[in-house]
C-alpha cells in the first residue's frame, strides 16, 4: 500500500506536473523571442501571460476550495490603482507592487468574509454585489483613480540602472510571473493545504468535524488567492499604459472565471489552457462589441450545461475510470 | 468506573416553535458504550448536533474529557478527540478512500502512523477499495470508510447516527462484530432503531420521547420498561 500521509518533500510535490510544468515554462519564456518581430502579438501574449496568472489564482478558490468570488478582477484594480498611485508618488515599481498585491490580499479576506457565511450560489451573488461596488468605488473616488477617464500614460517600470522596463523584458517579466504563479498552485495543491481546502470544497460541515478550521482554511485561500490577482493587476498596469474601473469590472471577473470553469476547475492546466484560449480571443474580439459579448454568453452557457468540468475535467474523467489500480495487493492482508 | 468522559448539562433546543431538546441531563463514562433510543423526531440527532458544535443549543453546558466544550467550534471539538457519524453516510463522494484517509489525517490532534492506518483499514476490510472514489462504494463500505476516517484521528469518543441504517440484515450482523471491536479502540455512543444493536453493545441505554429523557438504565432493564414498550417499542419506530 502506498503511504496515506502527505509528503514533505518537495521533488515529490511536483509529481506528476513534472513533465507538463517544463513545457510550460519552455512554450512561456519563448514565445516572447518568437514574437518579438511583431509588437501586437506579443502584446497579446503578454496580456495572455497575465491572464493565466488570474486564472490560477481563481482556480485556487473556484476550482479547489469552492468558492467562487466575482469581485476578483475588483480585487486586481485595487492592486492596480495602489501601484499606480505609489510609482507616481516617486515609489519605485517594484516597491509598490509588494504592496499593491498585499492591498489586494487584504481586501481578499475582508470582501472575502461573506462566504464564511453564505454557501455556493449566494456567495456569488454577493461577491457581484461587491465587484459593483468596487466598481462604483473606483469611479466615485476620482482624486486618486481620476473616475471614468481612467489613468492612461502610466510610466514603465524601471529596470536596473534606470532604463525602462520595455518590450522583450517586460514580456519576459510576465511570463515569469505566469510560471511562478502555476508552480505556486502546484505547490499549494500538493501539500496539506491543498488537502484541506479540497476538503473544504466537497463538504465543509464534514472538514470541520474532522478537525480542519474551515474559516481559517477558507481565509487563507482568499489571501493567496487575491495575492495573484494583485501581483496580475500591478503588472497589468504599466503593461497596458491605461487603467480605468472598466479594466476591472464585472465582465473581467466573470471572464476569468470562464477561463477556469472553461479549461476545468479543480485542475491545474484546464485553466492555464481556457486562458491560453480566451484571454487572445477577448483581445482580438475587442472591435467587436456584440460579437464578443453574444460569443462570451453562448460560452459560458456552454460551459454550465454541456461541460461543467471544463476540457481538462472530461479528458480526467475518463482516464480516471479507465485507469487500473496499481498499489493494491491482489489479495487484501484482512481479507478471510 | 468513575471517569466521566461526557458530562452534558439541562442542554435545551428549539427550532421555531419545535422543542426538539428539553432540558436534558446525561452522562457517559470513559469505556462505557451508551446507546441512545427514541422515536423518530425525539430529538436524538439534534442531541448529538449539540455535543458535536453542529448546533447551538439555547441553553445547557457540554463538557466533555473533564473541558468545557459549549460554544466551540466542530473542529475544536475534534480536536479535543470528540467525534461522530451521520444518520445519511456522509464521505467526500468524489474522492477517493485514499484521499479520504488523507483528509481525515491532515488535521488530525495526534494522528495515526501509516502503519496504524494499515491495520485500521485491514480490520475494516477496505483496504481493497483504497483507489476507488468513496461515492462509488457500497453503503456498508462507505460506513466502513467513515469508521476508517475517524479511527485515523485516535478519537475518545465516537458517536454514531444509526450506524445500521439501510444495511441488509447479513450486514448489521457484520456491524454489530465491528462495532463490539471497536469498544476496545474508543468509547462509544450509538443511535439506534435497531433494538438488536442496542441490547448486543450497548451498557447503558437512554431512551429518548419529543425531546424529554423518558427512561435511562441497563438495556434489559429499559428494553422492558413498560414505559418505554407503551411509548417507543410497541409502535412501528422501533
Ligand atoms: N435544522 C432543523 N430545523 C428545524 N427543525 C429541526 C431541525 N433539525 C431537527 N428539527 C426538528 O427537531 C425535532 C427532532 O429532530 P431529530 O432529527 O433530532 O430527531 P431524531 O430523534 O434524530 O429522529 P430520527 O429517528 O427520525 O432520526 C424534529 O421535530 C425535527 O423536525
Ligand atoms: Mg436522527
Amino acid at each position: 500500500m502506498t503511504p496515506v500521509t502527505e509528503k514533505k518533500d518537495l521533488s515529490l510535490l511536483a509529481k506528476g506536473h513534472g513533465l507538463p510544468l517544463a513545457c510550460f515554462a519552455v512554450v512561456a519564456f519563448a514565445t516572447p523571442f518568437l514574437l518579438s518581430g511583431n509588437r501586437y502579438f506579443a502584446f497579446v501574449a503578454g496580456v495572455t501571460m497575465i491572464h493565466i496568472l488570474w486564472a490560477s489564482g481563481m482556480n485556487l478558490l473556484y476550482g479547489y476550495t469552492g468558492l467562487m468570488p466575482l469581485m476578483f478582477a475588483g480585487l486586481a484594480g485595487i492592486s492596480a490603482y495602489t501601484v499606480v498611485g505609489l510609482t507616481a508618488s516617486g515609489w519605485s515599481f517594484w516597491l509598490a507592487l509588494p504592496v499593491g498585491a498585499l492591498a489586494a490580499s487584504i481586501s481578499g479576506i475582508i470582501l472575502g468574509l461573506p462566504s464564511l457565511r453564505l454557501k455556493g450560489f449566494y456567495f456569488t451573488l454577493c461577491s457581484l454585489v461587491i465587484q459593483t461596488v468596487v466598481t462604483l468605488g473606483f469611479i466615485y473616488f476620482s482624486g486618486l483613480t481620476n473616475g471614468d477617464t481612467g489613468i492612461s500614460q502610466i510610466p514603465l517600470p524601471s529596470m536596473g540602472g534606470g532604463q525602462p522596463l520595455s518590450g522583450l523584458a517586460y514580456d519576459l517579466v510576465l511570463s515569469a510571473a505566469a510560471v511562478i504563479g502555476v508552480i505556486v498552485l502546484i505547490v499549494i495543491v500538493k501539500s496539506t493545504l491543498g488537502r484541506r481546502l479540497i476538503a473544504i470544497r466537497e463538504d465543509d460541515e464534514l472538514a470541520g468535524m474532522l478537525g480542519i478550521n474551515v474559516t481559517g482554511y477558507k481565509m487563507i485561500a482568499f489571501f493567496i488567492g487575491s495575492l495573484f490577482a494583485g501581483v496580475g493587476g500591478a503588472l497589468y498596469a504599466p503593461y497596458i499604459g491605461f487603467i480605468s474601473p472598466r479594466s476591472f469590472d464585472v465582465l473581467i471577473s466573470m471572464n476569468i472565471w470562464l477561463m477556469v470553469a472553461f479549461g476545468g476547475r479543480g485542475t491545474i492546466w484546464g485553466p492555464v489552457i481556457g486562458a491560453i484560449l480566451l484571454a487572445p480571443l477577448s483581445f482580438l474580439l475587442q472591435e467587436y462589441y456584440t460579437v464578443k459579448d453574444i460569443l462570451y454568453g453562448l460560452l459560458i452557457i456552454a460551459v454550465i450545461v454541456l461541460m461543467p468540468a471544463g476540457i481538462a475535467g472530461g479528458f480526467l474523467r475518463k482516464k480516471k475510470e479507465s485507469a487500473p489500480p496499481l498499489d493494491v495487493p491482489a489479495t487484501p492482508r484482512g481479507a478471510k | 468506573m468513575n471517569d466521566i468522559l461526557l458530562d452534558v448539562k439541562a442542554v435545551s433546543k428549539r427550532f421555531g416553535g419545535v422543542a426538539a431538546l428539553k432540558g436534558i441531563d446525561l452522562v457517559q463514562h470513559r469505556g462505557e458504550t451508551l446507546g441512545m433510543i427514541g422515536p423518530n423526531g425525539s430529538g436524538k440527532t439534534t442531541f448529538v448536533n449539540v455535543i458535536s458544535g453542529h448546533t447551538k443549543p439555547n441553553s445547557g453546558t457540554v463538557s466533555f474529557d473533564g473541558r468545557s466544550v459549549s460554544g466551540t467550534n466542530p473542529f475544536q471539538i475534534a480536536k479535543a478527540g470528540l467525534t461522530r457519524t451521520y444518520q445519511a453516510v456522509r464521505v467526500f463522494g468524489e474522492l477517493t478512500v485514499r484521499e479520504n484517509v488523507a483528509t481525515a489525517l491532515v488535521d488530525a490532534r495526534d494522528a495515526a502512523s501509516q502503519e496504524a492506518v494499515a491495520e485500521i483499514a485491514d480490520w475494516l476490510r477496505i483496504t481493497h477499495r483504497f483507489d476507488k472514489p468513496a461515492g462509488s462504494l457500497t453503503l456498508m463500505e462507505q460506513r466502513q470508510v467513515e469508521l476508517l476516517m475517524r479511527l485515523v484521528q485516535k478519537p475518545k469518543l465516537m458517536m454514531l447516527d444509526e450506524p445500521v441504517g439501510g444495511l441488509s440484515s447479513a450486514e448489521v450482523r457484520t456491524m454489530i462484530g465491528v462495532l463490539s471491536e471497536l469498544k476496545g479502540r474508543c468509547t462509544i455512543f450509538v443511535i439506534e432503531h435497531t433494538m438488536k444493536v442496542i441490547r448486543e453493545l450497548a451498557d447503558k441505554v437512554v431512551v429518548l420521547m419529543a425531546g424529554e429523557k423518558l427512561a435511562e438504565g441497563p438495556p434489559a432493564q429499559i428494553l422492558a420498561d413498560q414505559r418505554v414498550i407503551d411509548k417507543y417499542l410497541g409502535t412501528a419506530d422501533a
